[in-house]
């Protein structure tokens, strides 16, 4: 805990000619209080969060799926939980509209690993808790290259319909839905608004020909891919596929 | 007024405060208070709460332990307890940051404040995550005003919603409260904010502050900001806005989730003090700012009068 310094400050205020006011400050003294466990509780708010903290925990508890082994962030050019999650966002999105590829999120933005086992809906809270909506970008090819130098510079993006090596810091071999990518084109690409608005100083994706948002919320695809699997009886069990490769 | 004990935020937060510092007073004042000549208002504050209504959870994180609504409520019970002019303030971004907020839309949150009696609270980004429309939902669970008076929102659901500016009588004292919020363009979603219009908040802030001393004769004028404590690039932020506007006493911010080692007195345009206070986020601290007002007789006006400021209460 910090302690002030005493401090006594003079204060000059102006001259009060005809403003009517009926009192003026003489004095002021200003602290703050650290809410630690040495304060007692208010038992009735307790009491008014309690039923919201059993309904939480009874639905954050709630089980989704299972993950056949441990999805974990590697330092590679890709990782199972990168490439989980971007194939599961891919997956959900193509029901609603077709793209070339998508990057939905930074490495940075996958936010905690999923355990071998079962998957929790908090589990999945834990890996993606912000609200940020899916969006479909139209890009010049020439916007899609300088996404791409950046998917390389930065060592692997979780991506899924691209493939590429990475050679020197430079994307080579770059195939977007099986296809080599051609400059001279336009590409769809799938992400999220928050990268799209240049978030994680991504590149490439600024100056769209167009923006969709398709009203689809990132977690909520990966909640609705992990249901989905299980519904048709599978469990996750993502694979490094060497879609990025280092050269 | 006589000499005043210093007490440190140590001594502050283990003797809680408030009866070490009128033990302190002079007998004068202690006179005067019974006579009413001097007022004494306590304001009490958060910003960024962001949905954390338990303390961080036990998992060897910075913030392990800290904050909790429930701790909070009954801090502010007693001190209103032991004084009689208390201002419970909020900053803004009540909303997001744990799972309450996603599955039950901030109505928690909002609830829980009703019933701790805060007396009004303005709006940061966050709290447009569900949209304004999820915002506006949830509004019935607050028993407080929303104050904020550089959003126009006109042409949107919350056009009714929100007030400008609140005047409180406390004990013949008129401190009026009002509130500004961030540019949302580039922050938020526009599928958020709508047609939500931002406007200047130093302009807003000066003719709202302007009014509620000159014309509505307020004894005291608090912001209520969300614009962040500083910035390095030149953009609007609590010191800013201090700096550049007159008739504001006390800016409450946000947005910046800064920790304040204390209060930060800045110059306003008229050479007057406008004091700057945040106080981190997620409910680890509550802040304090009291203010002693002396009754001034009749017409006879104050030319260059002084007040002290301590750091300890």
């Amino acid at each position: 805990m910090k302690i002030f310094k005493p401090l006594l400050y003079l204060a000059i205020l102006a001259t009060f000619f005809g403003c009517g006011k009926r009192y003026s400050i003489v004095r002021s003294a200003r602290g703050e209080y650290h809410i630690d466990s040495t304060l007692t509780l208010d038992s009735g708010i307790v009491k008014t969060y309690l039923p919201y903290k059993r309904k939480m925990e009874a639905q954050m508890n709630a089980v989704l799926g299972e993950s056949a082994v441990a999805l974990e962030k590697e330092r590679g050019t890709e990782s199972l939980l990168g490439n989980f999650y971007a194939d599961a966002v891919a997956s959900e999105a193509r029901k609603l509209f077709s793209f070339d590829f998508t990057i939905p999120t930074t490495k940075g933005g996958l936010r905690n690993e999923i355990p071998k086992g079962k998957i929790t809906l908090s589990t999945i809270f834990e890996l993606m808790p912000f609200e940020n909506e899916l969006v479909l970008l139209k890009l010049k090819g020439t916007d899609v290259q300088q996404l791409l130098n950046f998917i390389a510079a930065s060592n692997g993006q979780p991506v899924s319909g691209l493939q590429m090596t990475i050679s020197d810091k430079k994307p080579v071999n770059l195939l977007i839905n099986g296809k080599p990518f051609n400059v001279a084109d336009t590409y769809t690409v799938l992400t999220s608004d928050y990268l799209a608005n240049g978030g994680d100083n991504t590149k490439g994706l600024a100056t769209p020909l167009e923006r969709k948002t398709i009203g689809l919320r990132v977690r909520d695809a990966l909640v609705n891919y992990v249901k989905n699997q299980t519904a048709s009886g599978k469990v996750i069990n993502a694979q490094l596929d060497g879609r990025i490769k280092e050269n | 007024m006589d000499e005043l004990k210093k007490i440190n935020r140590r001594q502050f937060v283990k003797v809680g405060g408030v009866l070490a510092a009128s033990a302190a007073m002079s007998a004068y004042a202690v006179d005067a208070l019974a006579a009413g000549d001097l007022q004494r208002l306590t304001i009490l504050h958060t910003n960024d709460v962001h949905s954390r209504i338990e303390p961080f959870p036990m998992d060897g994180s910075r913030n392990q332990g800290l904050g909790g609504a429930a701790r909070r409520a009954a801090l502010i019970n007693k001190i209103r307890q032991e004084q009689s002019n208390v201002l419970l303030l909020d900053a803004g971004d009540i909303f997001q940051g744990t799972p309450y907020f996603n599955m039950f839309g901030g109505e928690l949150e909002l609830k829980l404040m009703s019933d701790m009696g805060y007396d009004a609270a303005t709006m940061g980004n966050h709290d447009f995550d569900n949209g304004i429309e999820g915002f506006y939902k949830q509004l019935p669970n607050a028993n407080f005003p929303i104050l904020m008076s550089n959003y126009d929102f006109s042409n949107t659901v919350m056009h009714a919603s929100t007030k400008p500016y609140k005047i409180f009588n406390k004990q013949g004292l008129k401190i009026g409260v009002f509130g500004l919020g961030i540019e949302l363009a580039g922050l938020v979603d526009p599928r958020n904010y709508k047609e939500t219009q931002y406007l200047d908040p130093v302009k807003k802030g000066n003719e709202i502050a302007a009014l509620l001393k000159n014309e509505l004769k307020c004894d005291l004028v608090i912001c209520l900001s969300h614009l962040g404590y500083s910035y390095r690039e030149n953009k609007v932020s609590d010191k800013v806005l201090a700096a550049q506007t007159r008739n504001i006493d006390l800016i409450i911010g946000g947005h910046t989730h800064t920790f304040l080692d204390e209060p930060e007195d800045v110059k306003n345009l008229d050479g007057e003090v406008t004091t700057i206070n945040q106080v981190g986020w997620a409910g680890i601290n509550l802040g304090r700012i009291d203010y002693y007002f002396e009754k001034r007789n009749g017409k006879k006006s104050k030319q260059a009068s002084q007040y002290q400021i301590t750091n300890g209460l």
